[in-house]
């Protein structure tokens, strides 16, 4: 008896169609609501979704989501929207903490006009390493007495496009108060927001994988590494590698930034833990 | 009094400012100081681009940082002085140097204002405006 194989590859990308259905279900279930300014971001959860379902099709990963009367593939879906969606302002305390705390000592040793080298890793659509520089704007005296590098970087080329494009839906901003928004952002007719050309030039965007080591090895003198929500995906070894590539990265004395659930104690014993007001943060010893 | 003989008030022209910084952030908040006061900005990252810049102009004035890569702000404002089209240009100069020989320098050079960082966006409006002649907005 003869037998077909058949091979099954998973889909690549999201139809305008299949962006618009999600969309309108997630938001009728759940109210929360995307646009095309998250484009990016939705696509690779949905794409996540339809591998670990095994669903053949974005269409089939989408009735199966409609008709699963259990509910926990939409649990699933939105734990993955919202768990790691970034957003201005996001977990301002470490913004505040760098104002306050960090920038305070790293500049102890330097001289004025020196560089102090701040990256964000990943930096996803950019609302991180925008945030950095509109805190800094607003929140740091010694602004103009340093030349302030902001480094931003991910390893998908998608979003740091979008990053470079810099325009936001309503959902991304909505932390912002309105002064800053009117400051910082031009309203654009489809009720997205975007930054202004001053900021978007004030940041460098390239594409690096946290994970390569020789591509890691090329960013040096880095006085602050903002990595937040990054190291939870990665497995025990890929993690304490990339911690061992950031304090390479990192000046003596330079400081590491993580997201909330992350801890670097558990992850790699080369960095000393530092308790500021704000926040709590790793350093690479100062020698 | 007849409505013929009235002349409407226009506003004045918004004064146009170069900002010369090799610090992007830096550039960034000046423009953020100084545009809510009505001035239109541009920018260069160095003396090279500042005098290319500041020779496609006009401009009411120019705002020079002293440490910058491959022409620094005391050769730009030389050579600004010596170019004939903008040798009269107004000249603020940001700086964190402030030892008295650091202020002379500048001054021998042709700078008409010097001020030590960091500088508040008041007083970059209120100084900018002094120097352009520009009723502060």
């Amino acid at each position: 008896m003869a037998t077909a194989r058949t091979t099954q590859t998973a889909p690549e990308s999201v139809t305008d169609e299949e962006f618009g259905r999600f969309c309108d279900f997630i938001y009728r279930r759940t109210g929360l609501a995307y646009g095309q300014a998250k484009r990016y971001f939705i696509d690779r959860r949905i794409l996540d979704r339809v591998e670990k379902t095994g669903s053949a099709t974005v269409q089939s990963y989408l009735s199966l989501l409609r008709f699963d009367t259990t509910g926990r593939e939409l649990e699933e879906v939105v734990n993955s929207l919202t768990v790691n969606e970034t957003y201005f302002w996001r977990e301002e305390h470490q913004f505040a903490c760098l104002a306050t705390s960090i920038l305070p000592e790293v500049v102890r040793r330097k001289r004025p006009g020196q560089p102090v080298r701040i990256w964000s890793l990943p930096c996803s659509t950019g609302e991180e390493p925008y945030s950095i520089a509109i805190w800094l704007l607003e929140n740091w005296p010694d602004v103009d007495r340093y030349n302030v590098e902001i480094i931003a970087s991910d390893i998908d080329t998608k979003v740091l496009a979008a990053a470079q494009n810099g325009v936001y839906d309503a959902r991304s901003v909505q932390k912002l108060p309105k002064w800053v928004l009117d400051r910082y952002f031009q309203r654009l007719p489809d009720d997205t927001w975007r930054i202004v050309e001053s900021l978007r030039g004030s940041i460098e965007f390239t594409r690096i994988n946290a994970s390569d080591k020789a591509q890691m090895a090329a960013v040096s003198d880095v006085d602050v590494i903002f990595c937040r929500n990054m190291l939870i995906y990665f497995d025990d070894v890929s993690r304490r590698e990339a911690a061992e590539s950031m304090f390479e990265c990192l000046a003596p004395g330079g400081f590491v930034c993580l997201g909330h659930s992350e801890s670097m104690s558990r992850i790699s014993p080369l960095f000393d833990v530092r308790r500021f007001p704000d926040a709590i943060v790793y350093q690479r010893p100062p020698k | 009094m007849s409505d013929g003989n009235v002349t409407p008030i226009r506003p004045a022209p918004a004064k146009r400012l170069l900002v010369v910084d090799d610090a992007a952030l830096v550039r960034a908040y000046y423009r953020q100081a100084l545009e809510p006061g009505g001035f239109l900005v541009d920018e260069a990252f160095n003396g090279i681009e500042g005098l290319e810049k500041a020779l496609s102009g006009p401009y009411d004035l120019v705002v020079v940082d002293v440490n910058m890569p491959k022409m620094d702000g005391l050769t730009f404002v030389h050579r600004l002085r010596e170019a004939e089209e903008i040798a009269c240009l107004p000249v603020l100069m940001t700086s964190t140097l402030n030892r008295d020989r650091d202020v002379a320098a500048a001054r021998a050079a042709g700078v008409n204002l010097y001020l030590v960082k960091p500088v508040s966006e008041d007083d970059l409006r209120l100084f900018a405006s002094i120097m352009t002649g520009a009723a502060e907005r």
